[in-house]
């Protein structure tokens, strides 16, 4: 193996600024709840980083399993923030699996991609506004366009960790149909299983996670199902998309309140280092939900033809024409994909006995 | 040779020792050390019926103030005048019993310890009848002992109050420094034209970061403005005799002129030489990019700003290998010229190799610094914080396995080390590098003369050795020599300071009274027995101890032989090859052994 210094410059861009503080002694991976025999970390990915095995660490799974409990970075005599390392990682392997090199770009550069949000944010509420026709249909064509973006996006990811984990070692494509496998990694998907896996499990940071999470799936559900018609529909509070705004509203705002806090407080490991991109995210959802239900109540007390109705439910999409566009393919939200894969990857890479 | 007088210190306050001998003999049970297995009531019993025996008791504790009150009162009012003690071993309380004879005013050396602990009852566990009958022997033959045994006063050799330092490097200036502060004359003795010795080429040092130099040149300094410290530079050490308190150095100077320097006591701080790679030792002596450490630290103190450029080559990476020369082992590394490896850790390299390599992050920060190593031994008090302060200068270390080593290979222009890294789960790692500094250990300097001259005990390393590290961690068998700093074994500047400045306050404490007492078991010549035959000065092994000497005995002339009492050390090689029984050790005679052999043997 060629020792190459310049790899551990790169990390460190991603935010891993003490890791070379690491002197290997391996507590953290002792410590970890989550590390497994033959899936070691956090010590065996810092020390690929530290002496620049670029392909090694690209084409493994360990990142993913890391749930960022924080047990390693209260445990390094170092103090050289081990889970802060796998966070960084995490961050690395999305702008190396994006094809596009935005990911990267937008790490690297996280005021172009502020600008970039408010930018697309403005452009498309003022295009909205002086927009003449029917309103209502144009938001059903933008939101049924997402999808197709989403799943494109996130295709390539896809496919580029697939070909980096499975494909360059066994070189052909292999595939686990097992139903155990299939089960596990839906399981991990929905209920981020691994939070409970942390020797104390953090119930807030977990409840936090999916209330987030499942209001967020649940608002992308029902925009790109277009189950909302704001302008032409008067909503009451027996209609059965009621529950579904408020659930996925309150899931939104209460769990990203929580996410904000506590990265203000900087309590807890996972926390305490916060990349302005993870700002964003946070702040941004926020956003969708709270327009989102603006714009639902309005309609509820005001009826669809009102003015403030039409603004509100303007600005609510415009704000997902920028998240969707922007945040959604390019930064931290891709996690939620990369860990149930991971998990798959994993059982699949056992079952075909791949080193 | 002229010499210092030696004279005995009176012991004898009480000169009952020339009437009848009355011995007392005490069994001691050691609180059931010897009394469980040793019927030690059974042996005072039966010693109490043997001849001159006047006293026999046992008690638990002889070393105890009562036990020795009973010897005291023994000898102060029934007219003891010969005691034995029969407990533990010599070692232990042979000189709280002397004590306790002196305090009653009989001679202390009218007194014969026997050994029925060690010898006795340790041993012979399951044989107590066994053990009982040969402790009764031993104290018999230790009566027979004493009963022959004349009053002897310690001896005193009248000192000169000046200690020689032979080197004159950190430790020496230390110790010449150290012995004139408690008031005694030292005199350095330096063969090169400066003192400081390797502080002159040692960069910044740890753990202060001071120059090295200037911490030479200030100690130097002190050195040279004492009116107590006489310093001889170009000096050349070419021969060595005398005795502690009376040394004689000869040296050659510079001119070609010859001084005789006179010393009570004398430091060695000879101090030690780098370890000297051989040709294609990690590349060495084959690419000029391979340096050792000492060659390094004064590269890098000569390198100007902006790019480090060694010979030409803008150097963009080093690597530091640990271990060169240290910590070998057998039958992988290449033994030395003598034959040997060196087994030992120098233990100064670690830190020393971290401090230079931050010294190089700090002056040229983007330079690469690899450090491949087998264990990081930052012992010294905050030594760690220079290994921390190097991780978080982006040195990558190596760990390799502990019989790899790492091998340094030349392709054009470039420079690859291969090692396989126990960090990196024992994978192969390739280093491409443009220099390579090897972390050379510290061996010893050679000082074949002064051993010859001294005879100093070496350790199996090469090293002077010490009596004992922990009880006597300065002094060489030889009375009077200590040994100051690396002469001893790798150390620090710091604990070579330590280790010169306990070595000059056990010099100044032998020589401030101006008299040093020895023992008094040397070999005595009854001058009329002796034939003058020469046989025992040839199996005498301490030189100038035995001397044979033209002398008028009872008004004839006649050659006998002379022991110089400084210098003997009782070992018996003389008597042992007498075969009129002239010589004898003091308190050893062979008419002694004779008697107890036959009381043993009468059994």
């Amino acid at each position: 193996m060629k020792v190459n210094t310049k790899f551990i410059k790169e990390v460190k861009k991603y935010g891993a600024f003490d890791i070379s503080a690491c002197f290997n002694c391996g507590n953290c991976t002792a410590v970890c709840p989550l590390s497994k025999e033959d899936s070691s970390f956090p010590r065996k990915m810092i020390r690929y980083a530290q002496v620049g095995a670029e392909d090694k660490i690209e084409s493994s799974l360990e990142p993913w399993m890391c749930y960022y409990c924080g047990e390693c970075s209260d445990t390094c005599p170092r103090q050289a923030y081990p889970g802060e390392f796998m966070m960084s990682l995490r961050r690395y392997l999305i702008s190396r699996y994006d094809a596009t090199g935005l990911s990267k770009f937008f790490y690297m550069n996280s005021w172009a991609q502020n600008i970039l949000v408010i930018g697309i944010f403005l452009v498309s509420l003022i295009f909205f506004i002086s927009y003449n026709g029917d309103f209502q249909e144009l938001a059903a064509k933008i939101e049924l366009a997402f999808p197709a973006y989403v799943t494109l996006a996130i295709f390539m990811y896809v496919f580029t960790m697939y070909k980096k984990t499975i494909l360059d070692k066994s070189k052909k494509f292999l595939f686990s149909f097992d139903f155990s496998n299939i089960k596990e990694t839906l399981i991990h998907g929905l209920t981020q299983k691994n939070f409970s896996g942390c020797s104390e499990t953090d119930w807030t940071r977990w409840i936090a996670h999916l209330l987030v999470m499942s209001g967020y799936t649940l608002t992308l559900i029902i925009s790109n199902l277009h189950l909302l018609e704001p302008l032409k529909k008067h909503y009451g509070l027996l209609d059965i998309t009621t529950p579904l705004v408020f659930y996925a509203a309150f899931g939104i705002i209460a769990g990203g309140f929580v996410m904000m806090g506590r990265r203000f407080l900087k309590k807890i490991q996972s926390s305490k280092f916060s990349h302005p991109t993870d700002w964003l995210f946070v702040a941004m959802l926020f956003l969708i939900g709270i327009s989102t239900l603006t714009t639902y109540i309005l309609n509820m007390a005001m009826g669809p033809d009102a003015e403030a109705v039409a603004i509100s439910y303007k600005i609510n999409i415009a704000i997902e024409v920028a998240w969707i566009i922007i945040i959604v393919p390019f930064t931290k939200w891709i996690h939620i994909f990369f860990r149930p894969m991971a998990i798959y990857l994993y059982n699949l890479k056992k079952e075909k006995q791949l080193a | 040779m002229e010499e210092n007088k030696i004279y005995e210190k009176e012991h004898t306050i009480n000169e009952n020792y020339r009437q009848k001998p009355k011995v007392a003999v005490y069994v001691c049970h050691c609180g059931g050390n010897i009394s469980d297995v040793v019927d030690v009531k059974k042996v005072a019993e039966e010693l109490s019926k043997y001849h001159d025996v006047a006293i026999s008791r046992e008690y638990a504790f002889m070393c105890s103030s009562t036990g020795q009150d009973y010897i005291v009162e023994d000898i102060q009012k029934n007219g003891i005048n010969r005691v034995v003690i029969a407990a533990c071993s010599p070692a232990l309380h042979e000189l709280t019993f002397r004590g306790a004879l002196q305090r009653a005013g009989l001679n202390p050396y009218l007194y014969e310890h026997v050994n029925i602990r060690e010898q006795v009852s340790w041993v012979h566990k399951n044989d107590k009848e066994g053990a009982t009958k040969k402790a009764i022997s031993l104290v018999k033959a230790g009566v027979e002992k004493v009963l022959r045994q004349d009053p002897l006063n310690s001896i005193r050799v009248e000192a000169v109050k000046t200690v020689a330092v032979i080197g004159g490097g950190v430790s020496g200036m230390r110790a010449a420094l150290s012995v004139a502060k408690n008031g005694l004359n030292a005199v350095i003795i330096e063969k090169s034209d400066k003192l400081g010795g390797k502080l002159n080429r040692s960069g910044n040092v740890y753990p202060t970061g001071e120059k090295a130099i200037s911490v030479a040149e200030n100690l130097s300094k002190e050195v040279l403005s004492s009116d107590k410290i006489k310093v001889y530079f170009n000096s050349e050490i070419t021969f060595v005799s005398g005795y502690v308190g009376n040394f004689q150095i000869n040296v050659k100077r510079k001119n070609g002129e010859y001084e005789k320097i006179k010393a009570g006591a004398i430091i060695i701080a000879t101090g030690f030489d780098n370890y000297k790679p051989y040709e294609g030792e990690y590349g060495y002596g084959l690419n000029k990019f391979v340096l050792t450490l000492p060659e390094f630290i004064e590269a890098l103190e000569k390198s100007g700003p902006g790019k480090f450029n060694y010979n030409g080559k803008d150097i963009n990476s080093v690597s530091f290998i640990h271990c060169v020369g240290s910590r070998q082992i057998d039958g992988i590394d290449k033994p030395g010229k003598n034959g040997k490896i060196n087994e030992y850790c120098s233990r100064v390299c670690c830190t020393s190799l971290i401090n230079t390599a931050n010294n190089l992050k700090t002056k040229y920060p983007d330079v690469e610094v690899f450090d491949i190593y087998t264990d990081i031994r930052t012992y010294g008090m905050d030594h760690e914080s220079y290994y921390k302060e190097a991780s978080k200068n982006d040195v990558i270390f190596f760990r390799r396995p502990l019989e790899e080593r790492p091998s340094v290979e030349f392709d054009g222009a470039k420079i690859k080390i291969k090692t396989k890294d126990v960090l990196t789960m024992n994978e192969d790692m390739e280093i491409e590098t443009d220099m390579v500094v090897l972390g050379v250990g510290m061996v010893p300097n050679d000082i074949t003369d002064l051993v010859e001259y001294m005879k100093l005990p070496k350790s199996s390393d090469g090293f002077l050795q010490e009596v004992h590290p922990k009880l006597r961690p300065v002094e060489v068998a030889n009375n009077g020599i200590f040994i100051a700093g690396t002469a001893q074994g790798p150390m620090d500047i710091l604990e070579s300071l330590q280790a010169s400045n306990t070595a000059a306050v056990k010099a100044a404490a032998l020589l401030a009274s101006g008299d040093i007492p020895l023992d008094p078991f040397v070999a005595v010549v009854d001058e009329d027995k002796c034939t003058g035959c020469e046989k025992c000065p040839k199996e005498c092994s301490y030189s100038g101890a035995l001397t044979m000497i033209e002398k008028e005995v009872n008004g004839k002339k006649k050659k006998v032989a002379y022991v110089n009492a400084a210098l003997c050390k009782g070992c018996g090689a003389c008597a042992a090859v007498c075969e009129p029984r002239a010589i004898n050790v003091a308190g050893w005679s062979l008419d002694q052994f004779d008697a107890m052999v036959e009381a043993i043997a009468k059994e």
